[in-house]
């Protein structure tokens, strides 16, 4: 079964983290290579991918011509998807410990993180769905 | 440059398209399987994916031992992203584009969800193999 495990922030998250000191963003992104790496090297690696900052995002929908609309105010409230990993797992239980793992990714000065991260099911793609 | 279409909804939205009748779904989904194949044929098209229903939802952080505590309760309000398209295209106007035609797809009695995209840059941030 294949599982997403998102990393979700606020702006306020986001402007946060952008203060890190060099050494501290360095353990983190060290991590978290290791991270895909020990997936990868467990056979349960899928995909993982970061997302551009929030201050870029955009809003789309269609005008009444089809032409896109885009809005790039949001409520500070919001919560954006900051990265994420694919895993194919055996059970939902291996998937949140696994999702552990992740959260404890350090924080600054070097101490054991706790980032909440969410764990969802991810469903056979619209090519499996024969779409 | 690649970027990532998201849809995302509360629970009660994602509850509101669960009662949609069969043939809504179906040309709902018509639309979102050409839009798939418009992207293939294109070489624009990189991954989509849907999600589980939020009710399966958990929120995981590890403990000190390292193991997991699990949380199932969100807020009314949080919005769950429900399924993704990551296109690779030439310009953030193309990404707009084609986020506002999966606004469009049909909704109940063929009438356009014009439901919001979120579109946002991927970075290559895929670890090396090595």
């Amino acid at each position: 079964m294949k599982y997403i495990l998102m990393m979700n922030a606020t702006k306020v998250n986001f402007d946060a983290y952008a203060k890190w000191s060099k050494k501290d963003l360095e353990a983190n992104v060290a991590f978290m290579r290791a991270f895909s790496k020990e997936l990868k090297e467990e056979g349960v690696f899928v995909a993982t991918e970061g997302l551009g900052w929030p201050e870029q995002a955009k809003m789309v929908r269609a005008g009444k011509d089809g032409e896109p609309v885009t809005d790039g105010v949001f409520p500070e409230s919001k919560e954006f998807l900051a990265g994420y990993w694919i895993i194919d797992v055996e059970s939902s239980e291996q998937a949140y410990r696994i999702a552990a793992r992740a959260s404890a990714a350090p924080a600054p000065g070097g101490i054991r993180g706790s980032m909440p991260i969410e764990v969802r099911q991810v469903l056979s793609s619209f090519a499996d769905l024969g779409l | 440059m690649k970027y990532i279409l998201l849809m995302a909804g509360t629970k009660a939205g994602v509850d509101t398209y669960h009662a949609w009748s069969k043939k809504d779904i179906d040309a709902h989904m018509a639309v979102l399987k050409s839009i798939h194949k418009e992207l293939t044929e294109s070489g624009e098209f990189v991954g989509t994916e849907g999600l589980a229903g939020p009710d399966q939802a958990k929120v995981v952080r590890g403990q000190k031992d390292g193991m997991p505590v699990t949380d199932g309760i969100f807020p009314e309000s949080k919005e769950f992203l429900l399924g993704y398209w990551i296109v690779d295209v030439q310009t953030p106007e193309r990404a707009y584009a084609i986020a506002a035609r999966i606004a469009v797809a049909p909704g109940p009695g063929g009438v356009p969800t014009n439901m919001p995209i979120e579109v946002r840059q991927v970075m290559s941030h895929s670890p090396k193999s090595s």
